[in-house]
């Protein structure tokens, strides 16, 4: 019983997140970023206001974990075509200059930040490696006249 | 007696191992950050999650080698094999460091065990010898035939390593019950 009486705020919690703040979200990867975001860079845990506000800390918190490692399996099962048109959407949905953040991504790497804690290393490791294919077709695809040093 | 041709066919193969050895490991100390340290967990108890079967799939899969083809673009197609048996390497020392976890546990059980099953045990070491010479077969393989080449084995070791860890568990449950009941006051 009282096992229950706690899943339901974190149910609740989890289907405020996904359609409310998720569904804005243009794409996967956006949806992924924007998750990782919500997580504390010095410690590791998540926080979002709103749901914390509405379901309690601890929900929200689990809500968030739970979302970020669905949304980080979800895109390391895509194939490398598809990531590469997600890539081509997230990149053209941040309203930047769409070179300038391919260099960017090309040479910081900030993708590495958005893989959850404790996910297996394979996995992570094939995301991070596609994603890397992944830019570097979309550098292709520009042709060597806008190719940037 | 070995006659030259033999001799030198010999020598021909082990330069070919010794070459795709050393291949695979450049490929695998290419890994970025933080990579080898995921295998080997400082905490022991603490169980690295299990790569899930379709990830494995398509690691060794050559859909997407067949995209990057189509592309028409070689330092892309060099990039790709040099990415993707990055991943398939990381895979096999990570299955090769789990089943080592897997038979550590066993063993360890097994010793506080009184009643041990021979059977069993042959079975479970014989499965473990033959995953441990798989995943050298694979080290090797991979630096000779690309992550693609080797996708029938890799899926072999996946079932090979389910099943271990599946025998392990249950000979781990048995020798939990048995004693629980021999705690117990008669």
């Amino acid at each position: 019983m009282s096992a229950e009486v706690k899943l339901m705020p974190l149910q609740q919690a989890y289907d405020d997140l996904l359609s409310r703040s998720l569904s804005r979200v243009p794409c996967e990867l956006g949806r992924l970023i924007y998750l990782a975001s919500t997580r504390e860079y010095n410690t590791g845990h998540y926080y979002h206001q709103g749901l914390a506000d509405r379901f309690g800390l601890e929900a929200a918190q689990k809500a968030l974990a739970i979302a970020h490692r669905q949304a980080f399996y979800k895109l390391s099962a895509y194939s490398l075509e598809d990531l590469v048109e997600e890539l081509d959407k997230y990149l053209a949905s941040t309203k930047e200059d769409a070179m300038e953040c391919l260099r960017a991504w090309q040479k910081l790497e900030p993708y590495r930040i958005a893989i959850p804690a404790d996910v297996n290393p394979t996995v992570a490791r094939l995301f991070t490696s596609n994603l890397r294919l992944a830019l570097a077709v979309l550098r292709f695809r520009q042709g060597p006249r806008r190719r940037l040093p | 007696m070995i006659d030259t041709t033999g001799a030198l066919l010999a020598a021909a193969a082990l330069l070919l191992l010794l070459i795709a050895w050393i291949r695979a490991d450049k490929a695998l100390r290419d890994l970025p950050f933080g990579s080898e340290e995921w295998l080997s967990s400082p905490d022991e108890s603490k169980e690295l999650e299990a790569c899930p079967p379709e990830f494995v799939s398509q690691i060794f899969s050559s859909g997407d080698l067949t995209y990057i083809e189509r592309l028409d673009s070689r330092e892309l197609e060099r990039q790709f094999h040099h990415e993707r048996n990055g991943v398939a390497l990381l895979w096999v020392r990570q299955t090769s460091a789990a089943v080592q976890r897997i038979m550590r546990r066993h063993v360890e059980a097994s010793r506080r065990s009184r009643d041990i099953d021979f059977l069993t045990e042959a079975r479970i070491f014989l499965q473990y010898a033959q995953l441990r010479a798989v995943c050298a077969l694979m080290f090797v393989g991979v630096g000779l035939a690309g992550a693609q080449g080797v996708r029938g084995v890799a899926l072999y070791a996946e079932q090979l390593t389910q099943r271990i860890g599946q025998v392990a568990r249950e000979f781990d449950a048995g020798f939990r019950e048995r004693e629980i009941r021999d705690a117990r006051p008669s």
